[in-house]
């Protein structure tokens, strides 16, 4: 198996205890955060600083339902893959503001473990079968 | 009244006889109006006439009966009535008059020729009716109507701004208790990760296990647009596949065969807590010391009933470890209770049998 460099990740949720359990989960998949924002402007400005492989990012931050222009200004940078974490799928826009999916809350270890293998599966240039279950494609994903 | 006015009575028959007596003592207002003399007076009427009009018999004859019409009189409706005169026609036509003190009146009217032997038209015979109530019936109940739409209308956006309102509610309390479920199960998972290794730590998980079962049944709750019911077929395969993320599936497996049931969503969370306490003690305990076997959970309905099986082919439950404190039986147990079922546990040998019914319909 080639080692390929573990993929960077930038968590942008507002509440410190999911943050934190998220950071510790990535970390025990073998993943590293660079960052955890839980504003939108923290979150935009540490995408441009970081340019993480995989934003993700939750719809309801400390200044609203500010996740979704989160999600397009990260996802302007080709190489960022954002995936929505959140209990709120339903103020996902149509085109899912850029995008790759969605995981939905309450999520299980198991289901962000493996909608991140199949988002660093694509990444690769990989064609996996299908989604994992937990993880929700966007339209054009 | 004048000699010509009596000659034309005569010739109409109305100076006497049994139309004069009926047409004068008729309640409907009539009048005859001469065809043949200038300006079509009137040279007839009944006293119902006279009691419509306000005027006096002497103040009426003689006159053309425009007399009647004042300055709210529909001007289009007056030309369509000359027209029909001047060809005589009969005609029906409904004008806003004024009686003799002023006082307006809708008086609809049918106009009559009457010809004489020869067939030239010598007089216009008209009744009348008051339609004044009528027509005030007819304004009051167009206010009604519009009054009733109006409020219609008004209470329909009502309700429409509630349900916005309300449906807005859900989603913010749908939203809020996932969220919370994420902070609580985050909340035991960060505590069990400083906590050292053992008998704390194991329940610490095992806690976050059971929350993250409840957080499956209620990510399904609400996702399907039926809030009422609760597909128990999606939730077993979601919650088992968290569980079989955690076995060794050379060793161990997990099967699941689940008809799609829509239970009531009342009997997600306790059906939830059931599955995975079972099947967690199975895995837990059914196969001490590398032993191999498989775990099979079934779900279908019987009858009224939903009959679940969780079978394994381990080491039983006599000989299976002492499970710590017996937590996870209890709880089985109480729920089975409150879901007002009835429960049997089973030494299948080789494994472990457990027999659960529970009512479908008649659940909390």
């Amino acid at each position: 198996m080639t080692v390929a460099p573990a993929m960077r990740i930038l968590v942008v949720e507002d509440e410190v205890l999911i943050a934190l359990e998220l950071e510790y989960l990535l970390q025990d998949l073998g993943y590293v955060t660079v960052g955890v924002a839980g504003t939108s402007a923290e979150a935009i400005a540490l995408g441009r600083s970081t340019s993480p492989d995989v934003a993700l990012v939750d719809i309801h931050l400390i200044d609203g339902p500010t996740g979704v222009d989160v999600a397009r200004a990260l996802s302007a940078d080709a190489r960022t893959t954002v995936v929505f974490m959140t209990a709120n799928s339903k103020r996902i826009p149509e085109d899912f503001a850029g995008a790759f999916g969605v995981i939905a809350k309450p999520y299980s270890e198991r289901v962000v473990a493996s909608a991140l293998t199949y988002v660093a599966e694509r990444r690769a240039g990989g064609r996996p079968e299908a989604a994992p279950d937990g993880l929700s494609l966007a339209p054009t994903a | 009244m004048t000699d010509d006015d009596r000659s034309a009575l005569d010739a109409f028959g109305l100076a006497d006889g049994i139309f004069a007596a009926a047409f004068s003592a008729s309640p409907t207002p009539m009048v005859v109006t001469d065809a043949r003399r200038p300006d079509n007076p009137i040279v007839w009427m009944n006293a119902a006439f006279l009691a419509l009009t306000g005027y006096a018999s002497e103040e009426l004859l003689g006159r053309n009966c425009r007399m009647l019409q004042g300055p709210d009189s529909d001007r289009d409706e007056i030309r369509r009535m000359r027209e029909a005169v001047a060809a005589a026609r009969p005609i029906e036509c409904e004008l806003f008059n004024y009686r003799k003190d002023g006082t307006p009146f809708w008086n609809a009217m049918t106009i009559a020729p009457v010809r004489d032997r020869s067939g030239a038209v010598a007089y216009f015979y008209a009744a009348q009716a008051d339609m004044t109530d009528k027509r005030r019936f007819e304004m009051a109940m167009r206010g009604t109507n519009d009054e009733l739409e109006r409020q219609v209308d008004a209470r329909t956006a009502d309700l429409q701004a509630a349900l916005q309102q309300k449906t807005a509610l859900l989603h913010e309390v749908d939203h809020r208790v996932k969220n919370n479920l994420q902070v609580i199960s985050s909340l035991m998972l960060l505590k069990a990760r400083r906590t050292p290794e053992g008998e704390a730590r194991d329940a610490l998980q095992g806690m976050a296990e059971r929350i993250g079962a409840l957080s499956t049944a209620h990510r399904m709750l609400y996702s399907a647009g039926d809030v009422s019911r609760f597909n128990l077929q999606e939730f077993a395969a979601d919650l088992l596949s968290d569980l079989s993320a955690g076995l060794d599936g050379e060793r161990t497996r997990l099967e699941a065969e689940v008809d799609p049931l829509a239970v009531s969503a009342a009997m997600a969370a306790p059906l939830a807590l059931m599955i995975h306490e079972l099947a967690t003690n199975a895995v837990r305990h059914a196969f001490p010391g590398g032993r191999a076997g498989r775990i099979a959970v079934t779900a279908r309905r019987d009858g009224e009933n939903l009959h679940i099986l969780i079978a394994d082919d381990g080491v039983g439950m006599e000989a299976g470890a002492v499970n710590p404190a017996g937590f996870g039986r209890n709880l089985v147990e109480m729920v089975v209770r409150q879901l007002r079922g009835t429960i049997l546990w089973e030494d299948a040998g080789p494994g472990t049998r457990v027999d659960i019914r529970v009512p479908l319909d008649g659940g909390p």
